[in-house]
């Protein structure tokens, strides 16, 4: 049920903790009200008495119960998010913006492509996309960091590169002894990804340096604007586009986004910004 | 032709009195050279309804600078529980802030339950302008400088009190609750509302032809054709960063929402912010896409000049020119405008 109240956040416990690098952390939560989101979609996490803010769950949207998301410490609130404990409550509104078209990818060939904490809503499309395995031509992961140990998610990106229903490849700038992938920047493996890029889709998120390239890139193979998918981080606060702090051109990345198709922002000045 | 009625103004305070029993009455109040809005005293002494609009804008009535939005994890709205408002003395530049307010709160994807309320409940008594000042520019902007829509009532001043027109049934039932204040209104007296009006327009097209402001007409891809000229630098040398010109416009909603610092009582509160401070568009990891003071002063141009026209068909300026009396660097729009549309 959606709430009357949208400022209002719903009672959430805190099940359990994770750390998954020394700044970054998986948090599971449980809202007393079920919040379904489609992949893509958003929540603002409060912590009471701090503040609030904006993350894109990491979980299978096939979940609605329970809901994780991966937060590194950045600022404040993320770093009182970071201090919490199983059993704390906290709060959650959402889910706000535009998911992925996953009924649009159905039938087709998709690369999608992470870089640092981008990786996190990355997770909740790999599982959208598990769960309706057989349904994509193909699909593609190509992931990358800047070392090994900034991977996310790390045993379970190993798990995905046995799987047959998906081809990945992982990258480094800096590779060191604990690293038996590739090694170089995000657009250097993405020549390996072989499918017909003008019919295909790209999902790109991470930080917009490495969109900035990879779109770059994406654009030489062949891929159609409008079929680069984009995550946009913008500043935000109300998430239901009425504070303004999150505009984009014409848009606003909290209700038009966070997800964007290329083509819609291209001619937007300080995209990458 | 619906008939108008007349107030005479010795009935202007048992009018407001009448109202005071429903609504908290709010009534600008002249001090020194401006007007500002004051709760009604029972007194009709200082109040001004005609003039020109009051030094704080409209939308004050609608989001207050600072309320609280929620309370703990309930799912309640919290409101102060006293009456809604009665705003006396609306000018027609104030009621055009509207467009751009229902647009973001009401009329466009999540309501906002509080601008909603206060939109339904509250009573606007709007009043035509009875002279401009120097910064009065609404016809650059289409605006006339009496209402036209978006009242409750209106009271156009004349000499011997006001003619009256009825904008919604709210205004109806208001009317009709005092119906002995009234009496039709003369063919003399329509002639001296439409005679003043008349006068009132040439004044502000008068302003506007003294200071050189261009037509709205004239607006279209001004920030596009201008997003990398030298006038944002040049304009922005002055400005000290205070938000003034953002809180005091009537069309400017941005706000941040802010939690109360106290883990036991969770209270989230809702505050007018400016899109001219530092902060407003740096995202937790640091980064930020307007570093430079020029690029807010062109961003706030550009949320008025570009985005409101293209996502809802409304330039977000009314002509009101309280920017230009509040900012300290003394930067004003007219010449801003005037720069962008002559650098083709
Ligand atoms: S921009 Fe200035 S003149 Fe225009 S509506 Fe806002 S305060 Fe009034
Ligand atoms: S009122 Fe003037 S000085 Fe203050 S932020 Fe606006 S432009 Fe700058
Ligand atoms: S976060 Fe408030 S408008 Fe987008």
């Amino acid at each position: 049920m959606p709430s009357a109240n949208i400022y209002r956040p719903i009672k959430t416990q805190v099940l359990d903790i994770f750390p998954e690098t020394p700044n970054i952390k998986t948090l599971r939560l449980k809202p007393v009200e079920p919040i379904p989101f489609k992949t893509g979609q958003f929540i603002e996490l409060t912590v009471p008495g701090v503040g609030e803010g904006p993350f894109t769950p990491s979980s299978r949207p096939s979940v609605a119960d329970v809901i994780e998301v991966t937060i590194m410490k950045v600022g404040k609130v993320t770093a009182k998010i970071h201090e919490l404990k199983p059993g704390d409550i906290v709060g959650l509104r959402g889910p706000f913006g535009q998911g992925y078209p996953l009924d649009e990818f159905k039938g087709r060939e998709i690369v999608v492509i992470g870089g640092g904490c981008g990786f996190a809503p990355i997770r909740s499309l790999m599982y959208s996309f598990f769960d309706m395995s057989g349904q994509f031509k193909k699909i593609f992961f190509r992931g990358g960091c800047k070392t090994s140990k900034d991977f996310l998610y790390r045993n379970e990106l190993e798990e995905w590169t046995k799987r047959s229903d998906l081809n990945v490849e992982l990258t480094v700038d800096k590779g060191d002894s604990d690293w038996n992938h590739k090694v170089g920047v995000v657009p250097t493996i993405l020549d390996s990804v072989d499918m017909d890029y003008a019919q295909g889709f790209a999902v790109v998120c991470g930080p917009p340096i490495m969109m900035k390239f990879t779109t770059k890139k994406l654009l030489e193979m062949g891929f159609k604007e409008n079929n680069i998918f984009l995550s946009m981080e913008k500043n935000m606060s109300c998430g239901i586009g009425k504070c303004g702090h999150c505009r984009i051109g014409t848009y606003y990345g909290c209700k038009d986004g966070p997800v964007f198709r290329y083509d819609k922002i291209k001619n937007f000045p300080e995209i990458w910004d | 032709m619906e008939k108008s009625l007349f107030l005479n103004k010795h009935n202007l305070q048992p009018f407001l009195s009448g109202i005071a029993a429903d609504y908290a009455v709010y009534v600008p109040v002249r001090k020194g050279k401006h007007r500002f809005f004051k709760k009604y005293t029972g007194t009709t002494d200082e109040v001004v309804i005609g003039e020109v609009r009051p030094f704080e804008p409209l939308k004050a009535f609608f989001s207050r600078a600072k309320e609280i939005v929620a309370k703990g994890f309930e799912d309640t709205i919290p409101h102060a529980t006293d009456k809604p408002f009665a705003i006396v003395g609306v000018k027609a530049c104030d009621l055009k802030g509207f467009k751009v307010q229902d647009f973001v709160f009401k009329d466009q994807g999540f309501k906002d339950p509080f601008y909603i309320k206060n939109r339904e409940e509250n009573l606007i008594i709007g009043a035509d302008c009875t002279c401009a000042i120097d910064t009065c520019y609404c016809l650059a902007l289409g605006v006339k400088p009496y209402p036209q829509e978006d009242f409750d009532i209106n009271l156009s001043q004349i000499e011997e009190g006001f003619v009256v027109k009825v904008g919604s049934s709210k205004g109806e039932a208001v009317v009709k609750k005092n119906a002995s204040l009234f009496e039709e209104a003369s063919e003399g007296q329509l002639m001296e509302k439409e005679n003043q009006r008349a006068r009132v327009h040439l004044e502000v097209e008068e302003n506007i032809k003294k200071n050189n402001v261009p037509s709205q007409e004239l607006f279209g891809g001004i920030i596009e054709r201008n997003y990398k000229s030298e006038i944002w630098a040049d304009e922005a040398k002055t400005c000290v960063e205070c938000g003034a010109c953002n809180t005091i416009c009537p069309t400017c909603h941005c706000f941040l929402l802010f939690d109360q610092r106290d883990e036991k009582q969770m209270a989230r509160f809702r505050i007018w912010d400016s899109c001219m401070i530092k902060e407003f568009a740096r995202v937790a990891g640091g980064a930020n896409p307007r570093p430079k003071l020029w690029m807010r002063l062109r961003n706030r141009f550009e949320k008025k000049f570009d985005f409101f026209p293209k996502v809802s068909n409304v330039y977000a300026c009314t002509g009101c020119g309280r920017c230009i009396t509040a900012c300290p660097a003394k930067i004003d729009i007219r010449k801003v405008l005037r720069r962008l549309v002559n650098n083709a």
